[in-house]
């Protein structure tokens, strides 16, 4: 066996014992009987978990919830698609800062600025319309299934519209011109012709959002919870942390069904993005397409889109920064105005749990995003330079990671801890993190080394023998550029942590967004909007640190 | 139906900078036959053909199909594609990869709820017509080349059009299949007996195919005639050195007989077609290589003769092309492959006084 073959195995053994082992400690412990995993086989855990009378109303909860937020996004991506791709509109580098921002402002924050808006007692736009109308009761209730919708799908929108923005740009125009030639209006165009065509794209989309709201938790426990509406990912939650019937057993018993469909929907996610590839005809005229004069409809469709970028970043900070200042929920007034101080801002900075939390967080960020990302750089490099079967293995292993709901995979992994010293200590979360993000960062590699590989075999045979050089001017700036974005990708994702975390963080090793979900949970608004607006200073200082870096570095 | 085209332009702005795409264009195309707008790469063929179709908007001008202004920028008049009622087969023919090949070429009958049995008659007749029965069901991107190209004909032809347009729809074909698709091309087309516009590059192909061809450079229209006008007769330099290649040479006007006019030349006096030039005015002499013939040693016509020591002879197959040098100027000469001349004979040729063009400088 030669050295590199050694290689790829070690890091196969590595990748598979990340993915693989937490999955059997599932399976083994949702067939055992007692507490570990270990214990006599039994079917009683899946007979408990789906004889359970809740479990038809959670459901039918999690599919109206999964379809109708995957529904909302995606249907609001081709809408921002299309807007950017074909159309006048101005101001397109909006459409960027969209598909961006999600980075920054974590998913259970975006949550609770939604709850602090639309809850039915004190939700501020609640009280605003309340007041405005003299209406008695509030015209809104975010704790339903409509609200978790909402906020889920703009959630998700972004991801969408990174899988259809794409599509739609390297769409041939001229398969919309000989349609319009043909006699075909411009809505007619659209419907036959260019939905059709980016159907793959379109359905690839909508997928991945499926497998995304499966595996959420922030807005089904912040939201969902309150309103007394389950979904799986909570039922799971519940079975394991809350009141005195806690049941691994049964929790896997479910997540094992939720794992299957994920892997499943995963996989045809995959064979769909091949099949877009395919439609995907550059057209020979190498100048941007003529675009659709919106005309009249200019304004009242940039105004959409103001109101979209408005909701998806503005409104979240700005409510969290006023409920950080305010004593209680009240409407924005000068009485407000002149009753804000920073009382829960100190006493958050004296808390010692959201200080360690704090600390917690910010290390396995750094830290943790370094050695995920040095991972990658070795698995990308095998996937794409070394092409064995073995490598092989390891793409579809790192790519399958994907599909994993962070909770059900927390039940594996706390599992596989339980034994070990490293139960409950914030080692857990660093191998739990690294498993399940690192095709995070070995998506952006692997495209930078697929680019190397060429470059450097051009250069090698054309000049010969000057390694040095070639390693210097030409692998160390194309791989920077990799390097950065996963990084970033990761650290931001390590910060923001939660649904894995909810299941192995234990007294010790808390992390930010648990402590922002106990807060929740005991509606401590102010102190979690402090320490949220902290979060957020400290993710979106990390991503301008390091893009600052890696364009220095950039020969 | 004729397309008329009156002071047509259309400019695009990049870079702070304005390209003049196409500049003050007057042109019409005749009813009912093939008109080639032919010109180098960038010239605004592309962009004159999709002004017509209405897929871009020209920043002056009119433009007329049959009776009806589709466009005039005065008068506020744009019709949408889509009401032109025109055909278009795409440089990429632009087939669409989620239909097969009965939707593809059904498509704009079924844009316009013609009944479906209608349609599937139609359909079947196309079909036939291009050859490409049995394919209906095939899926638009698993067939070839060639018959990606014969459904985007079939799909221009099916709703029978009055102008039909053409982008370069050869280029993408092989060099064997493109020349046998052209003489389909123009057989389908002379039995339809509809308009066309045809855009090419490439000059074989314009000369081969058109009745009309009408020669671009720069976003304007140089020079409008037959394929025989445009290849014999032209007056002008530059189509003259883009339609096959020409030698140029510069000349003085010498003296006007009634059907020759005479010339001083950089390489001796010639004998040339009539053209109205003043005497002593500066012109250019073109000459074709292929019209350059050997002198036989009982020649005794009237044509010029030229004496010149071959320089290089290449053989490329039918013939054997290479210079000639008579003092310092060359010439490209074009002679037939089995010759036995070599580097450095010096050698008498004829060239026949029609086959002497003269062009304004
Ligand atoms: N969308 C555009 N933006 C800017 N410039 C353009 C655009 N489209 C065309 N041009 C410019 O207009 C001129 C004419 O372009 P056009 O595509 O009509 O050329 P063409 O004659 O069809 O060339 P080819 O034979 O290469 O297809 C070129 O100089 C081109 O650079
Ligand atoms: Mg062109």
């Amino acid at each position: 066996m030669n050295s590199s073959s050694r290689n790829t195995v070690i890091l196969l053994v590595i990748v598979g014992f990340l993915t693989v082992s937490p999955v059997i400690m599932l399976l083994f412990g949702s067939f055992s009987r007692g507490l570990s995993v270990s214990g006599a086989f039994t079917l009683d855990k899946y007979i408990a978990a789906y004889t359970d009378p809740d479990l038809g109303e959670i459901i039918n909860n999690t599919v109206i919830f999964v379809f109708g937020s995957s529904l909302l996004a995606t249907l609001l991506a081709l809408f921002l698609s299309y807007l950017n791709n074909r159309t006048d509109i101005t101001w397109k580098f909006l459409f960027r800062i969209i598909s961006i921002t999600p980075m920054m402002i974590p998913h259970i924050l975006f949550s609770v600025s939604w709850v602090l808006l639309l809850n039915p007692s004190n939700g501020i736009f609640n009280l605003i319309l309340k007041q405005l109308f003299g209406l008695k009761n509030s015209l809104f209730n975010i704790y339903s299934l409509g609200g978790m919708i909402l906020v889920e799908g703009l959630l998700d929108m972004p991801i969408a519209y990174l899988i259809i923005a794409p599509a739609m740009a390297s769409f041939d125009v001229n398969l919309e011109e000989s349609s319009r030639v043909c006699g075909a209006n411009t809505l007619q165009t659209l419907i036959r012709i260019t939905l059709p065509v980016l159907r793959p794209a379109i359905l690839a989309a909508f997928i991945l959002c499926i497998v995304r709201c499966m595996a959420s938790f922030a807005v089904p426990s912040v939201i969902g919870m309150p309103g007394r509406i389950y979904v799986l990912a909570t039922h799971i939650y519940r079975t394991i942390s809350i009141g005195f019937a806690i049941d691994y057993g049964k929790a896997a018993a479910i997540g094992m069904s939720v794992l299957v469909i994920s892997v499943i929907l995963i996989i045809i996610y995959r064979y769909l993005t091949a099949e877009s590839e395919k439609y995907v005809t550059i057209s020979s005229r190498g100048y941007r397409p003529a675009v659709i004069e919106l005309k009249r409809a200019k304004v009242p469709l940039f105004f959409v889109l103001g109101l979209l970028l408005f909701i998806l970043i503005v409104l979240p900070v700005l409510v969290l920064v006023y409920t950080s200042l305010v004593p209680y929920s009240m409407i924005p007034s000068s009485r407000a105005l002149s009753m804000m101080n920073l009382n829960h801002w100190r006493e958050v900075l004296k808390d010692p749990i959201s200080i360690l939390s704090l600390k917690n967080s910010i290390f396995l960020g750094i830290f943790g995003a370094t050695i995920g990302i040095i991972l990658s750089i070795f698995v990308a490099y095998t996937i794409v330079r070394i092409k064995t079967r073995t490598s092989g293995i390891l793409e579809s292993l790192s790519f399958l990671s994907f599909s994993f709901p962070g909770i059900v995979i927390g039940v594996g992994f706390m599992w596989f801890f339980v034994r070990t010293p490293i139960y409950a200590t914030i080692w857990a979360l660093l191998i739990g993190y690294i498993a399940t993000y690192i095709p995070y960062g070995i998506r952006p590699l692997s495209s930078a080394f697929i680019q190397i590989h060429k470059h450097l075999e051009e250069s090698s045979r054309v000049f010969g023998a000057k390694p040095l050089t070639t390693m210097r001017r030409i692998i160390v700036p194309l791989l920077i550029p990799g390097i950065t974005s996963g990084w970033i990708l990761m650290a931001t994702m390590f910060l923001r942590e939660l649904s894995l975390s909810v299941v192995l963080a234990r007294p010790g090793s808390e992390v930010m967004a648990v402590q922002i979900l106990r807060f929740a949970s005991d509606g401590l608004w102010g102190r979690l909007s402090a320490l949220g607006i902290i979060m957020i200073v400290i993710s979106t200082s990390l991503v301008a640190l390091v893009t600052f870096i890696g364009i220095k570095l950039k020969p | 139906m004729e397309i008329q085209i009156k002071e047509l332009s259309k400019y695009y702005y990049t870079d702070g900078k304005i390209i003049k795409a196409l500049d003050n264009i007057n042109i019409k195309i005749p009813g009912k036959r093939i008109c080639t707008l032919l010109g180098p790469s960038g010239c605004g063929k592309t962009t004159l053909l999709r002004c017509i179709v209405g897929l871009e908007k020209p920043d002056s001008g009119e433009i007329k199909i049959g009776d009806e202004v589709v466009w005039c920028n005065k008068k506020g008049i744009n019709i949408p594609t889509e009401k032109r009622g025109l055909a278009m087969v795409f440089q990429t023919y632009a087939i669409w990869p989620h239909m097969n090949v009965y939707n593809n070429i059904a498509y704009p009958l079924q844009i316009k709820n013609f009944p479906k049995e209608e349609i599937y008659k139609r359909v079947k007749k196309i079909l036939n017509f291009v050859k490409l029965d049995g394919f209906e069901k095939r899926l638009a991107t698993n067939i070839s080349g060639g018959q990606q190209q014969r459904v985007a004909l079939a799909r221009a032809l099916i709703a029978e059009p009055k102008v039909i347009l053409f982008d370069e729809p050869l280029s993408n074909l092989d060099a064997k299949l493109r020349e046998e698709t052209r003489k389909e091309l123009r057989n389908f087309l002379s039995e339809l007996k509809i308009t066309a516009a045809y855009v090419t590059h490439d000059q074989i192909e314009a000369l081969a195919l058109s009745d009309v061809i009408a020669v671009m450079n720069s976003g304007y229209i140089v020079e409008v005639g037959s394929p025989r006008q445009i290849y014999f007769n032209t007056t002008h330099q530059f189509v003259a050195d883009f339609i096959g290649r020409a030698n140029l040479i510069k000349a003085i006007v010498k003296s006007q007989k009634k059907d020759k006019t005479i010339v001083d030349s950089e390489i001796g006096t010639f004998i040339c077609q009539k053209r109205d030039f003043p005497v002593e005015s500066k012109v250019i002499l073109c000459i074709r290589p292929e019209f350059i013939y050997l002198k036989e040693d009982n020649y005794s016509g009237e044509g010029n003769i030229i004496t010149g020591i071959i320089e290089n002879l290449v053989f490329v197959g039918e013939t054997c092309e290479g210079e000639m040098s008579i003092g310092n100027k060359r010439l490209m000469i074009k002679i037939e492959s089995e010759s036995s001349l070599k580097k450095g004979d010096v050698v008498n040729f004829v060239v026949s006084s029609d086959h002497c063009l003269l062009v304004s400088d």
